[in-house]
């Protein structure tokens, strides 16, 4: 019996490495059986909690009729919008912030204080200047994606050891080449963690920014459905939030990792 | 290569810690002519850190002046190249990279840098390793390019500050002596900070004791070169200055 199973593990394995996919996706297959089975023991009424069969059924129709897509493409290009501009001005803040003394003096106090009003705390009133709509969301996601991004290239940027600094100018390097061979490569690292942070606050903001004000994306197809009263969409979108950060953090963001910190030795595998 | 001129430096601050004025340099004068290598010895203290960070202009003097070639030192530029003890390398650069870095700052085309960068890199014996980046390195060889990097970017003065401290002993012995051969080979001038007497004496053509930020006392290294260190292990006069500089230090 052991040996058996063990042949079956080190096949697994093997599998995996082969296609990385494969080892994403089997995690998850218990817990869809478990689902499976709770549903067909009928423990709760079909309308209460809908099947595996029921959700994928309704993610065909959805992207039949183009909602889903449509949605999607919403939500996603604001995540892009909203992390395009948080890494536009929170790198280059992060970065004065962490250079320079005055600067760091005269802004962490402020940047520490509108950290902590949340996303969320920002909605009432940002519904009062802009109304239900676009700008309302990205300046949302953009206050979100930003702090994280900020605080954390300003630790990027001080934990760079002095010598590094002082071994660049006895080569030669001017101001200005500092930022680009020293500044900004040592503090990568840093950086790449704060985007992660970032994009996932962003993220949630998002998808809670479209329930309360959205009139499309992913948020708003949830909330929508609860008032349609559809659980297999709620569900539907429930699960297409997780699947799409396993995406962007597995396919984008994990890669930049490995080929930066990870590689230079400055994170561990 | 040029000359090094210090006349009557000092360097006072203010320690936050103590509340009072530290003077770690007084009054300090050393003339290094071009191609010489100066080793400065000194317990800990004494000041040679010190000393090396302000020639290397990471720390302003309040007293007196610095002369490389005849030009007063105002801040870090790359007529002064520095090998600091933890290496310093970059780690998101290759080692060809690191080593063509110098010249990359002074606006040399790729080609004609990488070629540069080859050459030190065979000098010292890490053609093989000009793909991979400093941490896949060991401590001995991430030093080797410590030391080409500055020697590539062709400085006027080379300041080494306890550079093969935290390598272990025998691949110490094994850079002393590459770093003897490349100096009989490009003759730079070298100031080598060091609390290791052997070390001093195997590596300079003088060396000079420090003590309490002043000027102890310079001897003259006339060992025959190249050097090596079977031949010196057991020479009477290498062990005879090495006695006289150990005890020299052991007094300050």
């Amino acid at each position: 019996m052991t040996p058996l199973l063990l042949r079956a593990w080190s096949r697994y394995l093997r599998l995996t490495t082969q296609w990385p996919s494969i080892g994403t996706i089997v995690p998850f297959i218990p817990l869809i059986v478990a689902w499976w089975i709770v549903t067909e023991m009928r423990a709760f009424p079909p309308a209460f909690l809908p099947g595996p069969a029921e959700v994928v059924r309704s993610f065909g129709s959805l992207v039949y009729t183009g909602v889903l897509p449509e949605y999607l493409q919403d939500s996603l290009v604001r995540l892009a919008i909203g992390s395009f501009w948080g890494i536009a001005l929170g790198v280059p803040l992060g970065i004065l912030v962490g250079l320079s003394q005055p600067a760091h003096k005269a802004l962490w106090p402020v940047l520490l204080f509108f950290q902590a009003i949340g996303d969320i705390a920002w909605l009432p009133i940002l519904v009062i200047w802009f109304g239900y709509g676009l700008t309302t969301m990205t300046v949302i996601i953009v206050y979100t994606v930003i702090f994280p991004v900020v605080l954390n290239t300003v630790l990027g940027v001080r934990s760079i050891p002095v010598n590094m600094h002082r071994a660049a100018q006895s080569l030669g390097a001017s101001r200005t080449r500092m930022l680009w061979e020293v500044v900004l490569p040592g503090a990568l690292p840093n950086i790449m963690t704060g985007l992660r942070n970032g994009l996932g606050y962003g993220w949630r903001a998002l998808i809670a920014t479209e329930i309360i004000v959205g009139t499309s994306g992913i948020g708003f197809l949830m909330f929508d459905a609860r008032r349609a009263g559809s659980v297999v969409e709620i569900l539907l979108g429930m699960i297409i939030l997780g699947s799409l950060w396993y995406i962007v953090d597995s396919w984008i963001l994990a890669p930049i990792e490995r080929a930066t910190g990870q590689r230079w030795g400055l994170v561990t595998k | 290569m040029k000359s090094l001129t210090i006349r009557n430096l000092s360097k006072t601050y203010f320690d936050v810690h103590a509340g009072a004025n530290v003077t770690a340099v007084r009054d300090l004068s050393l003339e290094v002519p071009a191609g010489e290598f100066v080793s400065i010895v000194g317990p800990s203290g004494c000041g040679k850190t010190t000393l090396l960070n302000m020639i290397a202009g990471f720390i302003p003097h309040t007293g007196g002046e610095i002369l490389v070639g005849g030009h007063p030192v105002k801040g870090p530029g790359p007529d002064r190249g520095v090998v600091f003890q933890s290496f310093a390398l970059f780690p998101w650069r290759t080692v060809l990279d690191n080593v063509a870095f110098g010249p990359k700052m002074r606006g040399v085309g790729r080609a004609e840098r990488e070629k540069i960068a080859h050459e030190y890199l065979a000098l010292a014996k890490l053609s093989a390793a000009a793909g991979r980046y400093p941490n896949e390195l060991s401590g001995g060889m991430q030093q080797r390019v410590g030391v080409v990097r500055a020697l590539a970017n062709d400085p006027d003065v080379l300041l080494m500050d306890e550079p093969f401290a935290s390598v272990d002993a025998q691949t110490r012995m094994t850079l002393q002596e590459e770093l003897t051969r490349i100096w009989e080979q490009k003759r730079p001038t070298v100031i080598f900070i060091t609390h290791d007497v052997p070390e001093a004496v195997f590596l300079g053509n003088r060396v000079v004791a420090l003590s309490k930020g002043r000027v102890l006392e310079e001897i003259a290294v006339d060992l025959p070169r190249p050097r090596v260190w079977d031949d010196l292990n057991e020479d009477d006069r290498f062990k005879a200055l090495s006695g006289r500089v150990l005890q020299l230090v052991r007094s300050a």
